[in-house]
């Protein structure tokens, strides 16, 4: 690397060498630690150093802008959902739905209908079996 | 960003806590103007909800992602400007112990800032890349879509643009 294209790539990275292009640093090493080659990053750090200064940005600012993100995020359109019973336009829920209301209809009789605990003792049994003769031979039906 | 692209509102939340001021200051360095730069930010992560699905952590940090998305609206906002802004060189008043250097420092950066104005948007967005935000060559190429050589090349016109800005200025206490 010559002393001209050192000052050319300081011009360009800075008076940084390490923040030079990597194959360029070893070389660039040897001629920053003459005192030319110092002075020349001197000069350029100094520039570099204002250039470095941002604009202060307040917590307040960048937190207000923040709020207005979401604020715009909960105006824009919700992606459109279809109503619940839409769904039973599809034909491949049909059947389900029929199994699930049969299912439904079930429980409910179930829990609806009274429960008659048939009484155990003998005379009890003995009634019972003539009824049921009886309605087999006897009835009308 | 994993949590952004689920359409956790939170992790969003906590990504522009994080990352806000970064796209702010860049916005700001580019245009000059604050206002104009809350724009931008706000639009920036405006892109980034409506495109987290899109972001790859393989290809590129989201950081090099949010800056890319930064001066592409930048860009396309100053393409569009017809006018220039004021200065943004406000005075600070400073009663500190180094208050007299602090002055020559005030005054170099509103010289910088007026050598800054007459400066290409891409040549600002190069300076505000490497410089203000200590990205490396080839992460500041990536951020802004070039190849290193055509960065250095941009990094390179920048400073010295600025520097004959600077001379011009001085010589004739006029704006660029």
């Amino acid at each position: 690397m010559t002393p001209e294209q050192f000052r050319q790539l300081a011009e360009t990275w800075g008076g940084d060498v390490e923040r030079w292009p990597a194959p360029t640093r070893e070389a660039a090493r040897r001629i920053a630690a003459t005192a030319e080659g110092a002075a020349v990053l001197h000069q350029q750090a100094r520039l570099d150093r204002l250039l470095a200064v941002a604009p202060e940005i307040e917590t307040a600012r960048a937190d207000r802008s923040s709020f207005l993100v979401l604020q715009r995020l909960a105006d824009m359109p919700q992606p459109h959902r279809p109503a619940w019973y839409r769904l039973l336009r599809w034909p491949a829920l049909v059947p389900a739905a029929s199994l699930a209301c049969s299912a439904l209809v079930g429980v409910w009789l179930a829990g609806a209908m009274p429960y008659v605990h048939s009484p155990s003792d003998p005379l009890s049994v003995m009634s019972g079996v003539f009824d049921v003769y009886a309605m087999g031979f006897g009835s009308v039906q | 960003m994993a949590e952004v692209s689920a359409r956790r509102q939170h992790a969003f939340r906590v990504l522009m806590r994080r990352h806000m001021p970064r796209a702010l200051r860049v916005a700001q360095r580019i245009v000059r103007d604050p206002v104009e730069a809350d724009d931008i930010g706000q639009e920036a992560f405006m892109r980034v909800w409506t495109h987290a699905a899109s972001f790859d952590p393989q290809v590129a940090k989201f950081t090099t992602w949010l800056y890319r998305i930064v001066l592409n609206l930048t860009f396309d906002r100053t393409r569009r400007r017809t006018f220039q802004p004021l200065e943004d060189a406000g005075d600070v008043p400073d009663t500190g112990p180094h208050a007299v250097e602090r002055l020559i420092a005030d005054e170099e950066l509103r010289l910088l800032n007026r050598a800054m104005a007459g400066l290409s948007d891409r040549q600002r967005g190069a300076i505000a890349l490497f410089h203000m935000e200590g990205l490396s060559g080839e992460e500041a190429a990536n951020a802004m879509n070039l190849s290193a050589k055509a960065f250095e090349s941009l990094l390179g016109r920048a400073r010295t643009a600025l520097k004959a800005n600077v001379q011009k200025i001085q010589q004739t206490g006029s704006h660029v």
